[in-house]
Protein backbone atom coordinates (compact mmCIF):
# COMPACT_ATOMS: atom_id res chain seq x y z
CA UNK A 1 0.00 0.00 0.00
CA UNK A 2 1.67 3.69 -1.07
CA UNK A 3 1.55 6.65 1.03
CA UNK A 4 0.37 8.47 -2.01
CA UNK A 5 -2.88 6.61 -2.40
CA UNK A 6 -5.43 8.83 -2.55
CA UNK A 7 -8.36 6.85 -0.79
CA UNK A 8 -7.09 4.57 1.58
CA UNK A 9 -9.69 1.90 3.05
CA UNK A 10 -7.82 0.39 6.27
CA UNK A 11 -9.38 -2.63 8.21
CA UNK A 12 -12.74 -1.82 7.82
CA UNK A 13 -15.43 -4.12 9.14
CA UNK A 14 -19.39 -4.03 9.96
CA UNK A 15 -21.74 -5.93 11.32
CA UNK A 16 -25.51 -4.78 11.26
CA UNK A 17 -27.39 -5.49 14.14
CA UNK A 18 -30.90 -6.65 13.57
CA UNK A 19 -33.38 -6.98 16.33
CA UNK A 20 -34.53 -10.69 17.03
CA UNK A 21 -32.42 -11.80 14.48
CA UNK A 22 -28.91 -13.04 14.32
CA UNK A 23 -26.50 -10.08 13.55
CA UNK A 24 -25.34 -10.13 9.89
CA UNK A 25 -21.78 -9.86 9.54
CA UNK A 26 -21.38 -7.59 5.95
CA UNK A 27 -17.52 -6.71 5.72
CA UNK A 28 -14.31 -8.31 7.54
CA UNK A 29 -10.90 -6.37 7.34
CA UNK A 30 -10.85 -4.77 4.35
CA UNK A 31 -7.73 -3.23 2.97
CA UNK A 32 -7.83 -1.15 -0.32
CA UNK A 33 -5.29 1.69 -1.78
CA UNK A 34 -6.72 3.54 -4.99
CA UNK A 35 -4.76 6.29 -6.34
CA UNK A 36 -5.10 9.76 -7.95
CA UNK A 37 -6.58 9.27 -11.21
CA UNK A 38 -7.43 5.25 -11.32
CA UNK A 39 -10.61 3.88 -12.44
CA UNK A 40 -10.72 0.55 -9.77
CA UNK A 41 -13.67 -1.82 -9.65
CA UNK A 42 -15.07 -4.23 -6.64
CA UNK A 43 -16.78 -7.22 -7.88
CA UNK A 44 -18.27 -9.89 -6.15
CA UNK A 45 -21.00 -12.47 -5.36
CA UNK A 46 -24.65 -11.08 -3.84
CA UNK A 47 -23.98 -10.51 -0.69
CA UNK A 48 -20.57 -9.55 -1.03
CA UNK A 49 -20.97 -6.25 1.09
CA UNK A 50 -20.05 -4.50 -1.49
CA UNK A 51 -22.58 -1.64 -1.41
CA UNK A 52 -21.87 -1.23 1.98
CA UNK A 53 -18.46 -0.80 1.31
CA UNK A 54 -19.00 1.93 -1.02
CA UNK A 55 -21.91 3.67 1.47
CA UNK A 56 -18.84 3.14 4.39
CA UNK A 57 -16.61 5.07 1.99
CA UNK A 58 -19.34 7.98 0.86
CA UNK A 59 -19.73 8.57 4.78
CA UNK A 60 -23.91 7.43 4.71
CA UNK A 61 -22.87 4.61 7.25
CA UNK A 62 -20.15 4.78 9.37
CA UNK A 63 -17.85 1.35 9.92
CA UNK A 64 -17.41 -0.85 13.04
CA UNK A 65 -13.67 -0.97 12.77
CA UNK A 66 -10.81 0.57 10.79
CA UNK A 67 -11.47 3.84 8.68
CA UNK A 68 -11.51 5.35 5.42
CA UNK A 69 -9.01 8.33 4.52
CA UNK A 70 -8.75 10.56 1.69
CA UNK A 71 -6.24 12.52 1.03
CA UNK A 72 -5.03 11.68 4.50
CA UNK A 73 -7.90 12.97 5.99
CA UNK A 74 -10.31 10.56 7.88
CA UNK A 75 -14.00 10.04 6.72
CA UNK A 76 -16.82 11.00 8.81
CA UNK A 77 -19.18 12.20 6.90
CA UNK A 78 -20.67 12.93 3.05
CA UNK A 79 -18.64 15.48 1.90
CA UNK A 80 -17.75 17.19 -1.25
CA UNK A 81 -14.43 15.52 -2.36
CA UNK A 82 -16.64 12.02 -2.83
CA UNK A 83 -20.22 12.02 -4.95
CA UNK A 84 -21.94 8.41 -5.11
CA UNK A 85 -23.93 7.47 -8.42
CA UNK A 86 -26.80 5.50 -7.59
CA UNK A 87 -28.30 2.48 -9.16
CA UNK A 88 -31.24 4.67 -10.53
CA UNK A 89 -34.54 6.26 -9.31
CA UNK A 90 -32.38 8.82 -7.03
CA UNK A 91 -33.76 11.91 -8.97
CA UNK A 92 -35.92 13.94 -7.74
CA UNK A 93 -38.81 13.90 -9.79
CA UNK A 94 -40.43 17.06 -9.15
CA UNK A 95 -37.33 18.66 -10.50
CA UNK A 96 -36.28 19.36 -14.26
CA UNK A 97 -33.12 17.49 -15.45
CA UNK A 98 -31.08 20.82 -14.42
CA UNK A 99 -32.19 21.39 -11.23
CA UNK A 100 -31.42 17.71 -10.88
CA UNK A 101 -27.76 17.76 -11.74
CA UNK A 102 -27.51 21.51 -9.95
CA UNK A 103 -29.15 19.67 -6.68
CA UNK A 104 -25.56 19.08 -4.85
CA UNK A 105 -24.83 22.55 -5.68
CA UNK A 106 -27.63 24.44 -4.69
CA UNK A 107 -27.14 22.36 -1.31
CA UNK A 108 -24.00 23.60 -0.83
CA UNK A 109 -26.03 27.13 -1.27
CA UNK A 110 -24.36 28.03 -4.44
CA UNK A 111 -26.35 30.96 -6.30
CA UNK A 112 -28.70 29.40 -8.80
CA UNK A 113 -26.72 31.32 -11.81
CA UNK A 114 -23.39 29.45 -11.26
CA UNK A 115 -25.27 26.53 -10.02
CA UNK A 116 -26.99 26.84 -13.12
CA UNK A 117 -23.85 27.53 -15.71
CA UNK A 118 -21.92 24.64 -13.85
CA UNK A 119 -24.64 22.29 -14.54
CA UNK A 120 -24.97 23.07 -17.59
CA UNK A 121 -21.33 22.41 -18.45
CA UNK A 122 -22.03 18.33 -16.77
CA UNK A 123 -25.32 18.41 -18.64
CA UNK A 124 -22.96 18.86 -22.39
CA UNK A 125 -20.38 16.34 -20.97
CA UNK A 126 -22.83 13.33 -20.77
CA UNK A 127 -24.78 13.78 -23.86
CA UNK A 128 -28.11 15.86 -21.78
CA UNK A 129 -27.92 18.75 -24.10
CA UNK A 130 -31.48 20.11 -24.91
CA UNK A 131 -32.90 17.75 -22.35
CA UNK A 132 -32.24 20.57 -19.63
CA UNK A 133 -36.10 21.57 -18.90
CA UNK A 134 -36.90 17.58 -19.28
CA UNK A 135 -38.58 15.89 -15.98
CA UNK A 136 -36.61 12.74 -14.99
CA UNK A 137 -40.25 10.55 -15.90
CA UNK A 138 -39.79 11.58 -19.52
CA UNK A 139 -36.72 10.35 -19.94
CA UNK A 140 -35.39 7.00 -20.94
CA UNK A 141 -33.80 4.97 -18.16
CA UNK A 142 -30.27 5.51 -19.81
CA UNK A 143 -30.70 8.98 -19.96
CA UNK A 144 -32.02 9.08 -16.15
CA UNK A 145 -28.23 7.63 -15.68
CA UNK A 146 -26.45 10.22 -17.64
CA UNK A 147 -28.05 12.70 -15.19
CA UNK A 148 -26.94 10.99 -12.25
CA UNK A 149 -23.59 10.78 -13.43
CA UNK A 150 -23.75 14.67 -14.22
CA UNK A 151 -25.29 15.52 -11.09
CA UNK A 152 -22.33 13.49 -8.99
CA UNK A 153 -19.93 15.38 -11.38
CA UNK A 154 -21.46 19.15 -10.60
CA UNK A 155 -19.81 19.09 -7.10
CA UNK A 156 -16.91 18.24 -8.13
CA UNK A 157 -15.66 15.58 -6.39
CA UNK A 158 -11.96 13.80 -6.25
CA UNK A 159 -13.40 10.46 -6.34
CA UNK A 160 -16.80 9.37 -7.91
CA UNK A 161 -18.57 5.96 -6.33
CA UNK A 162 -20.59 4.16 -8.59
CA UNK A 163 -23.01 1.83 -7.19
CA UNK A 164 -24.16 -0.31 -9.88
CA UNK A 165 -24.97 2.17 -12.16
CA UNK A 166 -25.91 0.43 -15.21
CA UNK A 167 -27.63 -2.44 -13.71
CA UNK A 168 -30.87 -1.85 -14.37
CA UNK A 169 -30.22 -0.93 -18.07
CA UNK A 170 -30.49 -3.24 -21.12
CA UNK A 171 -27.82 -4.92 -22.45
CA UNK A 172 -27.19 -1.87 -25.38
CA UNK A 173 -27.50 0.62 -23.52
CA UNK A 174 -25.14 -0.47 -20.74
CA UNK A 175 -22.52 -1.07 -23.43
CA UNK A 176 -22.73 2.64 -24.31
CA UNK A 177 -23.39 3.91 -21.34
CA UNK A 178 -19.69 2.29 -20.33
CA UNK A 179 -18.00 3.78 -23.59
CA UNK A 180 -19.72 6.72 -22.31
CA UNK A 181 -18.18 6.62 -18.88
CA UNK A 182 -14.61 5.77 -19.92
CA UNK A 183 -14.42 8.80 -22.28
CA UNK A 184 -16.04 10.90 -19.08
CA UNK A 185 -13.20 9.52 -16.99
CA UNK A 186 -10.70 10.96 -19.34
CA UNK A 187 -12.29 14.28 -19.76
CA UNK A 188 -12.42 14.93 -16.33
CA UNK A 189 -9.73 13.10 -14.49
CA UNK A 190 -11.60 11.80 -11.50
CA UNK A 191 -10.72 9.16 -9.78
CA UNK A 192 -12.95 6.16 -10.15
CA UNK A 193 -14.66 3.67 -7.63
CA UNK A 194 -17.10 0.89 -9.39
CA UNK A 195 -19.31 -1.20 -7.65
CA UNK A 196 -20.60 -4.03 -10.55
CA UNK A 197 -21.68 -7.47 -10.59
CA UNK A 198 -20.83 -7.84 -14.31
CA UNK A 199 -17.59 -9.00 -14.63
CA UNK A 200 -16.88 -7.83 -18.18
CA UNK A 201 -18.21 -4.41 -17.70
CA UNK A 202 -15.63 -4.34 -14.62
CA UNK A 203 -12.90 -5.74 -16.95
CA UNK A 204 -13.82 -3.24 -19.82
CA UNK A 205 -13.61 -0.07 -17.36
CA UNK A 206 -10.82 -0.47 -14.62
CA UNK A 207 -7.07 -0.54 -13.94
CA UNK A 208 -7.56 -2.52 -11.16
CA UNK A 209 -10.61 -5.75 -10.15
CA UNK A 210 -10.94 -5.83 -6.51
CA UNK A 211 -12.83 -9.18 -6.45
CA UNK A 212 -14.92 -10.05 -3.21
CA UNK A 213 -15.65 -12.58 -1.31
CA UNK A 214 -19.00 -13.01 0.45
CA UNK A 215 -20.52 -13.72 3.81
CA UNK A 216 -18.85 -11.41 5.36
CA UNK A 217 -17.66 -9.73 2.25
CA UNK A 218 -13.67 -9.72 2.24
CA UNK A 219 -10.54 -8.72 -0.30
CA UNK A 220 -10.42 -12.26 -2.38
CA UNK A 221 -7.98 -10.82 -5.05
CA UNK A 222 -6.48 -8.04 -6.65
CA UNK A 223 -6.26 -8.29 -10.25
CA UNK A 224 -4.50 -5.62 -12.44
CA UNK A 225 -5.96 -5.11 -15.98
CA UNK A 226 -3.41 -3.86 -18.45
CA UNK A 227 -5.35 -4.00 -21.51
CA UNK A 228 -4.21 -0.97 -24.03
CA UNK A 229 -6.52 2.47 -23.39
CA UNK A 230 -8.09 4.28 -24.81
CA UNK A 231 -10.93 1.18 -24.93
CA UNK A 232 -13.03 0.51 -27.49
CA UNK A 233 -16.07 -1.99 -27.46
CA UNK A 234 -14.22 -4.30 -30.20
CA UNK A 235 -11.62 -5.43 -26.83
CA UNK A 236 -14.63 -7.10 -25.79
CA UNK A 237 -13.92 -9.95 -28.43
CA UNK A 238 -10.50 -10.06 -27.91
CA UNK A 239 -9.08 -13.61 -26.26
CA UNK A 240 -6.80 -11.43 -23.50
CA UNK A 241 -10.27 -9.60 -22.24
CA UNK A 242 -11.87 -13.24 -22.26
CA UNK A 243 -9.29 -15.00 -20.63
CA UNK A 244 -9.01 -11.97 -17.45
CA UNK A 245 -12.95 -12.00 -17.15
CA UNK A 246 -12.83 -16.37 -16.60
CA UNK A 247 -10.49 -15.77 -14.61
CA UNK A 248 -12.26 -13.70 -12.04
CA UNK A 249 -15.50 -15.61 -12.74
CA UNK A 250 -13.46 -18.30 -11.56
CA UNK A 251 -12.73 -17.03 -8.50
CA UNK A 252 -16.17 -15.86 -7.32
CA UNK A 253 -18.21 -19.07 -9.39
CA UNK A 254 -18.42 -21.18 -6.24
CA UNK A 255 -19.76 -18.18 -4.42
CA UNK A 256 -21.74 -17.19 -6.95
CA UNK A 257 -23.32 -21.31 -7.36
CA UNK A 258 -23.70 -21.35 -3.40
CA UNK A 259 -25.74 -18.50 -3.06
CA UNK A 260 -28.16 -19.20 -5.53
CA UNK A 261 -29.28 -22.25 -3.32
CA UNK A 262 -30.27 -20.23 -0.59
CA UNK A 263 -33.16 -18.72 0.91
CA UNK A 264 -32.92 -14.79 1.39
CA UNK B 1 -70.99 8.06 -34.72
CA UNK B 2 -67.80 6.71 -34.85
CA UNK B 3 -66.18 10.02 -34.99
CA UNK B 4 -67.98 11.51 -31.77
CA UNK B 5 -66.36 8.62 -29.91
CA UNK B 6 -63.42 9.06 -30.77
CA UNK B 7 -63.91 13.00 -30.12
CA UNK B 8 -65.00 12.28 -26.71
CA UNK B 9 -62.78 9.79 -26.00
CA UNK B 10 -59.35 12.31 -26.24
CA UNK B 11 -57.21 13.71 -23.19
CA UNK B 12 -57.69 17.00 -23.85
CA UNK B 13 -59.68 20.19 -21.98
CA UNK B 14 -62.85 20.83 -24.83
CA UNK B 15 -63.59 16.93 -24.90
CA UNK B 16 -63.44 16.51 -21.37
CA UNK B 17 -65.40 19.63 -20.96
CA UNK B 18 -68.34 18.37 -23.49
CA UNK B 19 -68.32 14.76 -21.84
CA UNK B 20 -68.95 17.25 -18.43
CA UNK B 21 -71.88 18.53 -20.38
CA UNK B 22 -72.67 15.54 -21.77
CA UNK B 23 -73.36 13.75 -18.64
CA UNK B 24 -75.24 16.58 -16.81
CA UNK B 25 -77.74 16.93 -19.76
CA UNK B 26 -77.79 12.53 -19.05
CA UNK B 27 -79.14 13.57 -15.50
CA UNK B 28 -81.20 15.82 -16.15
CA UNK B 29 -82.95 13.82 -19.14
CA UNK B 30 -83.70 11.07 -16.62
CA UNK B 31 -84.86 13.53 -13.96
CA UNK B 32 -87.05 15.17 -16.49
CA UNK B 33 -88.47 11.85 -17.43
CA UNK B 34 -88.74 10.26 -13.98
CA UNK B 35 -91.05 13.56 -12.76
CA UNK B 36 -93.10 13.13 -15.86
CA UNK B 37 -93.89 9.07 -14.10
CA UNK B 38 -94.00 10.22 -10.32
CA UNK B 39 -96.64 12.93 -10.52
CA UNK B 40 -96.28 13.87 -6.67
CA UNK B 41 -94.79 16.80 -6.35
CA UNK B 42 -94.20 16.72 -2.60
CA UNK B 43 -92.05 13.65 -3.67
CA UNK B 44 -90.43 15.00 -6.93
CA UNK B 45 -90.50 18.03 -8.87
CA UNK B 46 -89.06 18.23 -12.92
CA UNK B 47 -85.44 20.52 -13.24
CA UNK B 48 -87.34 23.48 -14.78
CA UNK B 49 -89.61 23.93 -11.55
CA UNK B 50 -86.26 23.68 -8.95
CA UNK B 51 -84.18 26.31 -11.84
CA UNK B 52 -86.90 28.85 -11.15
CA UNK B 53 -86.96 28.49 -7.31
CA UNK B 54 -83.34 29.11 -7.50
CA UNK B 55 -83.79 32.24 -9.89
CA UNK B 56 -86.81 33.51 -7.08
CA UNK B 57 -83.88 32.75 -4.37
CA UNK B 58 -81.27 34.99 -5.81
CA UNK B 59 -83.77 37.72 -6.84
CA UNK B 60 -85.02 38.06 -3.52
CA UNK B 61 -81.73 37.73 -1.65
CA UNK B 62 -82.36 34.90 0.27
CA UNK B 63 -79.87 32.87 -1.66
CA UNK B 64 -77.02 35.42 -0.79
CA UNK B 65 -77.78 35.90 3.05
CA UNK B 66 -77.63 31.88 3.21
CA UNK B 67 -74.65 31.66 1.37
CA UNK B 68 -72.75 34.07 3.29
CA UNK B 69 -73.65 32.53 6.15
CA UNK B 70 -72.57 28.92 5.06
CA UNK B 71 -69.67 29.77 2.79
CA UNK B 72 -67.97 31.94 5.46
CA UNK B 73 -68.08 29.60 7.96
CA UNK B 74 -67.30 26.18 6.10
CA UNK B 75 -64.18 28.11 4.03
CA UNK B 76 -63.06 29.68 7.36
CA UNK B 77 -62.86 26.38 9.09
CA UNK B 78 -61.66 24.34 6.42
CA UNK B 79 -59.15 26.61 6.03
CA UNK B 80 -58.39 26.28 9.64
CA UNK B 81 -58.52 22.39 9.65
CA UNK B 82 -55.50 22.00 6.85
CA UNK B 83 -53.33 24.44 8.81
CA UNK B 84 -53.52 22.01 11.90
CA UNK B 85 -54.17 18.58 9.96
CA UNK B 86 -50.64 19.97 8.52
CA UNK B 87 -49.34 20.95 11.72
CA UNK B 88 -50.63 17.59 13.78
CA UNK B 89 -49.42 15.46 10.66
CA UNK B 90 -45.86 17.04 10.52
CA UNK B 91 -45.80 16.40 14.13
CA UNK B 92 -46.90 12.39 14.31
CA UNK B 93 -44.44 12.28 11.45
CA UNK B 94 -41.31 13.57 12.82
CA UNK B 95 -41.46 11.41 16.05
CA UNK B 96 -42.30 7.84 16.68
CA UNK B 97 -42.53 8.35 20.20
CA UNK B 98 -45.69 10.69 19.19
CA UNK B 99 -47.13 8.88 16.22
CA UNK B 100 -47.09 5.58 18.77
CA UNK B 101 -48.84 7.02 21.82
CA UNK B 102 -51.17 9.22 19.39
CA UNK B 103 -51.72 7.16 16.51
CA UNK B 104 -54.37 5.13 18.16
CA UNK B 105 -56.06 7.91 19.80
CA UNK B 106 -56.73 10.09 16.92
CA UNK B 107 -57.95 6.47 14.92
CA UNK B 108 -60.45 6.17 17.25
CA UNK B 109 -61.77 9.45 17.53
CA UNK B 110 -61.60 9.33 13.16
CA UNK B 111 -64.16 6.28 13.67
CA UNK B 112 -66.18 8.09 16.19
CA UNK B 113 -68.84 9.52 13.54
CA UNK B 114 -68.23 12.92 14.88
CA UNK B 115 -71.41 14.26 13.21
CA UNK B 116 -73.59 12.76 15.51
CA UNK B 117 -72.14 14.85 18.12
CA UNK B 118 -73.58 17.96 16.51
CA UNK B 119 -76.29 18.45 18.67
CA UNK B 120 -74.42 18.41 21.69
CA UNK B 121 -72.17 21.38 20.11
CA UNK B 122 -75.14 23.40 19.67
CA UNK B 123 -75.82 22.94 23.11
CA UNK B 124 -72.10 23.77 24.14
CA UNK B 125 -71.64 26.64 21.83
CA UNK B 126 -75.23 27.84 21.19
CA UNK B 127 -76.68 28.55 17.49
CA UNK B 128 -74.36 30.10 14.85
CA UNK B 129 -71.08 30.04 13.40
CA UNK B 130 -69.07 28.74 16.80
CA UNK B 131 -70.97 25.66 16.98
CA UNK B 132 -70.80 24.70 12.74
CA UNK B 133 -67.12 25.89 13.00
CA UNK B 134 -65.93 23.30 15.33
CA UNK B 135 -68.32 20.80 13.93
CA UNK B 136 -66.94 21.20 10.64
CA UNK B 137 -62.80 21.39 11.83
CA UNK B 138 -63.90 18.25 13.54
CA UNK B 139 -65.07 16.25 10.42
CA UNK B 140 -62.70 18.09 7.76
CA UNK B 141 -59.04 17.78 9.86
CA UNK B 142 -58.58 14.04 10.61
CA UNK B 143 -57.92 12.92 6.77
CA UNK B 144 -55.22 16.40 6.12
CA UNK B 145 -53.82 14.82 9.41
CA UNK B 146 -53.64 10.96 8.30
CA UNK B 147 -52.26 11.95 4.46
CA UNK B 148 -50.09 14.57 5.90
CA UNK B 149 -48.53 11.58 8.17
CA UNK B 150 -49.11 8.83 5.32
CA UNK B 151 -46.99 11.15 2.82
CA UNK B 152 -43.72 12.43 4.85
CA UNK B 153 -43.35 8.33 6.30
CA UNK B 154 -43.61 7.87 2.33
CA UNK B 155 -40.89 9.72 1.44
CA UNK B 156 -38.62 7.55 -1.26
CA UNK B 157 -35.40 5.93 1.09
CA UNK B 158 -33.26 6.35 -2.14
CA UNK B 159 -33.93 9.83 -2.61
CA UNK B 160 -33.12 10.86 1.18
CA UNK B 161 -29.87 8.74 0.87
CA UNK B 162 -29.10 10.48 -2.15
CA UNK B 163 -29.93 13.74 -0.34
CA UNK B 164 -27.49 12.67 2.51
CA UNK B 165 -25.03 11.96 -0.05
CA UNK B 166 -24.81 15.51 -1.17
CA UNK B 167 -24.26 16.26 2.32
CA UNK B 168 -27.98 17.92 3.18
CA UNK B 169 -28.47 19.04 6.27
CA UNK B 170 -32.29 17.42 8.00
CA UNK B 171 -34.05 20.80 7.14
CA UNK B 172 -32.85 20.47 3.79
CA UNK B 173 -33.87 16.75 3.65
CA UNK B 174 -37.19 17.83 4.37
CA UNK B 175 -37.59 21.04 2.26
CA UNK B 176 -36.06 19.55 -0.88
CA UNK B 177 -37.41 15.81 -0.70
CA UNK B 178 -39.59 14.61 2.33
CA UNK B 179 -42.21 17.94 1.92
CA UNK B 180 -42.39 17.81 -1.97
CA UNK B 181 -42.88 14.29 -1.71
CA UNK B 182 -45.69 14.75 0.59
CA UNK B 183 -47.54 17.23 -0.94
CA UNK B 184 -49.45 15.48 -3.44
CA UNK B 185 -50.78 12.96 -0.54
CA UNK B 186 -51.46 16.68 1.22
CA UNK B 187 -53.85 17.54 -1.12
CA UNK B 188 -55.52 14.38 -1.37
CA UNK B 189 -56.30 14.63 2.05
CA UNK B 190 -57.73 18.14 1.84
CA UNK B 191 -59.53 17.10 -1.20
CA UNK B 192 -61.51 14.51 1.35
CA UNK B 193 -61.37 16.99 4.05
CA UNK B 194 -63.58 19.08 1.78
CA UNK B 195 -66.17 16.66 1.04
CA UNK B 196 -66.18 16.36 4.65
CA UNK B 197 -66.45 19.44 5.27
CA UNK B 198 -69.77 20.32 3.44
CA UNK B 199 -71.28 17.45 5.10
CA UNK B 200 -70.61 18.57 8.11
CA UNK B 201 -71.72 21.98 7.64
CA UNK B 202 -75.30 21.31 5.77
CA UNK B 203 -75.80 18.89 9.48
CA UNK B 204 -74.43 22.17 11.67
CA UNK B 205 -76.98 23.84 10.42
CA UNK B 206 -79.72 21.59 10.36
CA UNK B 207 -79.62 21.19 13.80
CA UNK B 208 -78.68 24.80 14.94
CA UNK B 209 -78.80 28.14 12.83
CA UNK B 210 -80.94 30.01 11.38
CA UNK B 211 -79.39 30.42 7.83
CA UNK B 212 -77.08 28.98 5.31
CA UNK B 213 -78.06 26.20 2.90
CA UNK B 214 -78.57 23.60 6.13
CA UNK B 215 -81.23 25.88 7.20
CA UNK B 216 -82.69 26.62 4.08
CA UNK B 217 -83.46 22.47 2.98
CA UNK B 218 -84.52 22.19 7.02
CA UNK B 219 -87.35 25.08 6.90
CA UNK B 220 -88.27 23.82 3.18
CA UNK B 221 -88.60 20.63 3.96
CA UNK B 222 -90.82 21.33 7.13
CA UNK B 223 -92.77 23.25 4.58
CA UNK B 224 -93.14 20.38 1.59
CA UNK B 225 -91.20 22.85 -0.52
CA UNK B 226 -89.16 20.45 -2.32
CA UNK B 227 -88.66 22.49 -5.41
CA UNK B 228 -86.65 24.66 -2.79
CA UNK B 229 -84.85 21.55 -0.82
CA UNK B 230 -83.54 20.22 -4.34
CA UNK B 231 -82.64 23.56 -5.61
CA UNK B 232 -80.13 24.40 -2.17
CA UNK B 233 -79.13 20.24 -2.55
CA UNK B 234 -77.79 21.48 -6.04
CA UNK B 235 -75.92 24.30 -5.24
CA UNK B 236 -73.38 22.37 -2.26
CA UNK B 237 -73.50 19.74 -4.54
CA UNK B 238 -71.80 22.39 -7.06
CA UNK B 239 -69.64 23.30 -4.11
CA UNK B 240 -68.57 20.00 -4.10
CA UNK B 241 -67.59 19.24 -7.61
CA UNK B 242 -65.66 22.74 -7.71
CA UNK B 243 -63.82 21.74 -4.55
CA UNK B 244 -63.11 18.03 -5.95
CA UNK B 245 -62.15 19.04 -9.38
CA UNK B 246 -59.68 22.32 -8.25
CA UNK B 247 -58.14 19.76 -5.94
CA UNK B 248 -57.73 16.58 -7.83
CA UNK B 249 -56.06 19.04 -10.59
CA UNK B 250 -53.79 20.62 -8.24
CA UNK B 251 -53.11 17.29 -7.12
CA UNK B 252 -51.85 16.41 -10.92
CA UNK B 253 -50.21 19.43 -11.22
CA UNK B 254 -47.72 18.94 -7.87
CA UNK B 255 -47.17 15.12 -9.13
CA UNK B 256 -47.38 15.10 -12.99
CA UNK B 257 -44.74 11.29 -12.48
CA UNK B 258 -47.81 9.67 -10.96
CA UNK B 259 -50.06 9.47 -13.97
CA UNK B 260 -47.97 6.81 -15.93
Amino acid sequence: MTSTALLHVSGVSKTFARTGKPSVEALRDINIAINEGEFVSIVGASGSGKSTLLRIIDGLIAPNAGGVLVDGVNVTRPGPDRAMVFQQDSLLPWKTVLENVAYGLTLAKKPWPEAARVAGRFIAMTGLTGFESHYPHQLSGGMRQRVNVARALAVDPRILLLDEPFAALDAQTREIMQTELLSIWRESRKTILLITHQIDEAVFLSDRVIVFSARPGSVRQEVRIDLPRPRQLELKRTPEFSGLVDRIWKLIEEEVRSSLNESR
Amino acid sequence: MRKIVDFLEQENRLASSVRVLVSIACVLVVWQLLSLVVTNRLLLVPPADVAAVLVKEVNNGAMWSNAVATVGAVVSSFIVSCVIGVAVGLALASSRLLSLTGGPVLSALNSVPIIALAPLFVAWLGLGFASKFVLVLLVAVFPVVVTTEAGLRAADKPLIEAARSFNATRWQIFTTVTFPYALPFIVSGVRVAWARALVGIVVAEFFGSFAGFGFAIMSASQTFDTARVLGYVFVLGAMGLIGSVLFASLERRLAPWRQE
